[in-house]
């Protein structure tokens, strides 16, 4: 296990944690694993330009081999404590990863949740800073998106500038300008 | 170690796919496990619940011998033997006068050694729901046993009542320090106007009819200790194991509710009686009859409310958005179904609950928008085997918090820890309307986490020196 002091829970931003697990590359597991990470960025939600990972709570998910591929790095930002769905990440998100965890010590298939946490919590290490540069959740986020899809949509309409000056429009006038 | 378990907690069975059924069904020890747990007693009922401090071990263990052979396993009998249902649960503080030793007392859930008035900050009991606040004795070490007494009338509870007088006598060593009397309506509503104890999980092996077509039973492990789980394994299990098998973790809380504050914020909300009645639906999830908001979205149905057949039958896959029942609706929070599924960061089969919840105080009569000073609410109580990952993590993910359906801001409209800054949005064509600043309307009086052991575990208890 993970010291006390640097692991559990990650450090939060609004709604948002960090989570970070550190593995150690199987020996010989090198050329694999960067196999499974090729085969992963060409699955849907992970190709460039996707945006939708199947799961939904995560910003982004970024893994990194390094030390001449002896370390993987496992790298997100949660929406939510993470140690609160443990079970639920044994249960679901855990198996998208599976041929990526298979190259890594300590993945043996999680036959029990205890395995599971044990992988888990003995990977993770808390970081020593940690910050955002936008709020909300990603929910809140892809909704922010379509809102404003939607608005420039409506500021492309030659009758935009009119139909913008009813007061009750007056915090959308405000943002239209630029 | 767990020892005798038939399936192999081992089984990779179910990380995979939540709802193919495992390969073993373990039967369950329902002649061992205390009744009230597994089955509801036939409604309509009026009981009581009396809390118990132990001064003197030994007169603690005879008491428990002398309440052996009262419990029923299995489901409710129309005439219970002892004139009530009884079920008896211990707390922490209860095993350890009780002489459990401490290598025992250590094996079980962390929370439950913390007891609820230790983890007040995590479930949002705060402030005016705030330990101490709580009616005493709730939440002090003097709690030790709780025992619930339901029976089909007055009469009959009185009786029982006055028998157990008469026995406490026999044995002084045992306080009934609290008592609290509650009941529940023929209707099955609550305080607030809406009928409750519907949504129930199907439990697998029970033998209660499932109410979710198309929703697979949910393990026994989920609720009892000693059997495998959804996740395949079995549940962390308090040792020797004659004590932790067929038990289950109680959580108890005397939930006050501000009922004509509640009806008074209707009222001030809405324009018409029409209005007033759809937006409490729209903060439940289900109208006052318990017809579901999905199932009927415009107007109250209570034959569909009434039809246990079809009122608990639905999800909420063709109501994503939330136009017929809002996601911060309490129901869909406390149990979003399959709304989640697609999300794959939950698995909410983790995270159901047996809930046996009673009506305490006099209700306030239809109409009356003016506090009448009584105390009246819900008592609510949870049976599971897990007090973390389903009692937690639904009163602080679902119930305290608006993360998961990303409306941070928001918390349970109806019974969420609020200071009365969050908000309440219900989807709705043209417009969305958003309420800001919902009061709170229930208050935490106090609560307790107990351990309702197996009847052989009550005779191992009985027999400590
Ligand atoms: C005074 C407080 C409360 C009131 C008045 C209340 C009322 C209700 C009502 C009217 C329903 C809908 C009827 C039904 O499906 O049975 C319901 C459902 C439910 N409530 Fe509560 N409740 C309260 C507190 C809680 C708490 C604290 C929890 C959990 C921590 C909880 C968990 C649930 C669950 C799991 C359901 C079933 C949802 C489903 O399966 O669809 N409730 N409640």
């Amino acid at each position: 296990m993970g010291s006390e002091a640097s692991s559990r829970p990650g450090v939060r931003v609004g709604s948002t944690s960090e989570f970070s697990l550190f593995f150690h590359v199987k020996p010989g597991h090198g050329e694999a694993l960067h196999q499974a990470l090729r085969e992963l960025q060409d699955a849907p939600g992970y190709r460039p330009g996707d945006y939708e990972m199947p799961i939904a709570s995560i910003h982004e998910a970024r893994f990194v081999p390094f030390d001449d591929d002896t370390r993987l790095l496992f790298a997100t930002s949660f929406d939510g404590p993470w140690d609160a769905y443990m079970e639920d990440f044994a249960a679901k998100p855990l198996k998208l990863f599976d041929s990526i965890f298979q190259h890594v010590v300590g993945y043996e298939g999680l036959p029990s949740l205890q395995a599971v946490k044990d992988f888990i919590l003995s990977a993770q290490q808390t970081a020593g800073g940690y910050a955002r540069n936008y709020g909300g959740t990603v929910k809140e986020i892809r909704k922010a998106i379509t809102v404003n899809d939607a608005f420039q949509e409506v500021l492309d309409d030659p009758e935009a500038a009119d139909a913008l000056q009813h007061p009750a429009l007056r915090p959308l006038l405000d943002v239209a300008a630029d | 170690m767990n020892s005798p378990t038939p399936a192999s907690p081992q089984s990779p069975s179910r990380n995979t796919e939540p709802t193919e059924p495992t390969e073993t069904t373990v039967p369950l020890e329902i002649d061992d496990i205390q009744g009230g747990a597994l089955y509801e007693r036939p409604s309509p009922y009026v009981g009581t619940y009396l809390l118990l401090q132990i001064h003197e071990p030994a007169d603690g263990r005879e008491l428990i011998r002398r309440l052996l052979p009262l419990l029923e396993p299995g489901p409710a009998s129309t005439e219970p033997r002892s004139g009530a249902w009884l079920t008896v649960a211990f707390t922490y503080e209860g095993l350890t006068v009780l002489g459990v030793p401490q290598e025992s007392l250590d094996s079980f859930a962390p929370e439950f050694r913390q007891g609820m008035a230790a983890r007040a900050a995590e479930l949002g009991d705060v402030g005016a729901s705030s330990p101490e606040h709580w009616e005493k004795p709730l939440g002090t070490r003097d709690v030790h046993i709780a025992l619930a007494a339901l029976a089909p009338d007055a009469a009959d509870l009185e009786s029982v009542v006055a028998r157990a007088r008469r026995a406490q006598e026999e044995i002084p060593g045992v306080e009934v320090i609290w008592r609290q009397d509650c009941y529940q309506l023929p209707t099955g509503r609550t305080s607030f106007g809406f009928k409750d104890g519907i949504g129930q999980p199907a439990v697998e092996g029970v033998g209660t009819p499932t109410t979710r077509r198309g929703e697979p039973p949910i393990k026994a492990g989920e609720f009892i200790l000693g059997y495998p789980d959804e996740t395949g394994g079995l549940a962390p299990m308090p040792t020797p194991e004659v004590l932790g098998r067929n038990g289950t973790y109680i959580v108890f809380r005397k939930l006050h509710t501000r009922v004509a504050a509640y009806r008074q914020y209707l009222r001030d909300k809405a324009r018409t009686r029409e209005e007033e009645a759809l937006l409490g639906a729209k903060m439940v999830g289900r109208w006052q009859s318990g017809a579901p908001l999905v199932l009927s979205p415009d107007e109250d149905d209570p034959e569909l409310g009434s039809d246990p057949g079809r009122n608990n039958d639905f999800g909420y896959t063709s109501d994503l958005r939330g136009f017929k029942c809002p996601a911060g609706a309490h129901a869909r929070r406390a149990n979003p179904r399959d709304s989640l599924d697609h999300e794959m960061s939950v698995d909410v089969r983790l995270h159901r609950m047996i809930r046996r919840g009673t009506s305490y105080g006099p209700m306030l009569p239809e109409g009356v928008l003016e506090d009448d000073g009584e105390d009246r609410g819900i008592i609510f109580v949870f049976a599971g085997a897990h007090l973390k990952r389903q009692f937690e993590f639904v009163k602080t993910q679902w119930l305290n918090d608006g993360i998961f359906i990303g409306a941070p801001a928001e918390k349970d409209p109806l019974v969420g820890a609020t200071d009365g800054s969050g908000a309440f949005t219900i989807p709705q064509h043209p417009i969305r309307r958003r309420l800001p600043d919902v009061p709170p309307f229930v208050v935490t009086r106090g609560g307790e986490y107990c351990f309702a052991p197996g009847l052989r575990a009550l005779r191992w208890l009985a027999e400590l020196t």
